[in-house]
């Protein structure tokens, strides 16, 4: 959605293949990407992949980016931890995208089960969320 | 922005909480540390499915085992958690308790994972201040069809009340998302003017998810 608004073609499998750690579309990407396999699976050195990133986006971008990056694993756990239902509008505009991608193999998707759509509710979208 | 929230965090995890006293929410914050490097956990993590795994968290000082369990299994492995093994939970130690140690879990999280990702040591845990938790119930919260009760109505998001049983943890979990990631209203601008490009940030979060494979 967002990068539709920046007129970038984001390959998304990429994104969400785990091991990918180059081009997908989105400006310093690959650099992006290796930062947040460091801290997460630690693949790589997480201090040679944040200065790879400063390098390319500067040192605020690298900040922001372990920002998100800790933020994102406390909504994982909030989400996975409390069980909660994925929204009517996210759950119907990502349907495709989850069969293709695989994610709807996630245990998480369980807990989705009983959302049933409805009518427009496709239009809502990711950006309705945290606003 | 970032650091202000982090450092607010971490002198109110000590605070007596919604049901646990401040004494324990520490506890939880050293059991997610002990997770890490856990091999219980790290069998776990390894093996099929989680279960296939014998063995038990022992309870600690301040921490029954049921409570030990849920704190290193949302730390873990929450990609795998089940309505099963949460509703057991729940069960033993009550929704209220449950959710605030769901709550702390990530609290403490985003603060450790921050302070990985810069390279800077473990910020000391703080110490717990005397106390009892407030042990109210808030009104308005019930079946929204997620494991625990949260409040009813209209919402624009699922996870914007995932902890709203539990309102003083919701309050500081609240504050730590939106200083991280989504900026109040600045979230619904999709070209933002930050360090990073909503794409980028996007792109990150993408990736931070599916290594935690969370549906959600």
């Amino acid at each position: 959605m967002s990068s539709e608004a920046n007129g970038l073609q984001v390959d998304l499998g990429a994104v969400l293949d785990r091991h990918h750690v180059g081009d997908v579309g989105v400006p310093a990407g690959p650099e992006l990407l290796a930062f947040a396999n460091a801290v997460e699976v630690g693949d790589r050195d997480i201090e040679d992949a944040r200065r790879r990133l400063a390098q390319v986006i500067g040192e605020a971008g690298a900040l922001e980016a372990a920002a998100i990056i800790a933020a994102f694993n406390g909504l994982v756990r909030v989400a996975d931890g409390t069980g909660i239902e994925l929204d009517e509008g996210v759950f119907a505009a990502s349907a495709h995208d989850r069969e293709m991608l695989g994610i709807n193999r996630y245990a998480g998707a369980a807990n989705s089960a009983a959302v049933t759509l409805v009518p427009g509710a496709g239009q809502q979208g990711v950006g309705s969320l945290f606003g | 922005m970032v650091e202000e929230a982090q450092l607010a965090a971490v002198e109110t995890l000590g605070d007596p909480g919604d049901w646990l006293t401040g004494e324990q929410r520490i506890a939880v914050w050293r059991e997610v540390r002990d997770s890490n490097t856990n091999e219980l956990d790290r069998a776990r993590r390894a093996a099929v499915s989680p279960t296939a795994v014998d063995g038990t968290h022992p309870a600690s000082a301040a921490l029954e085992a049921a409570a030990v369990e849920v704190v290193h299994r949302v730390a873990s492995d929450s990609g795998r958690l089940t309505r099963t093994w949460a509703d057991q939970h729940i069960a033993e130690l009550g929704e209220e308790t449950y959710t605030e140690l769901v709550g702390v879990t990530a609290i403490v999280t985003v603060i450790d994972r921050f302070h990985r990702a810069m390279g800077r040591p473990e910020v000391p845990l703080p110490s717990p201040v005397d106390g009892p938790p407030q042990r109210v119930r808030p009104s308005g919260v019930g079946d929204v069809g997620a494991w625990v009760s949260q409040t009813t109505g209209e919402t624009r998001a699922n996870v914007t009340r995932s902890l709203s049983l539990v309102p003083q943890t919701n309050q500081l979990w609240r504050t730590l998302v939106d200083s991280h990631y989504s900026r109040g209203p600045e979230f619904m601008d999709l070209s933002w003017d930050r360090p990073l490009s909503r794409p980028q940030a996007e792109l990150v979060a993408a990736r931070t998810t599916t290594l935690n494979e969370c549906f959600y």
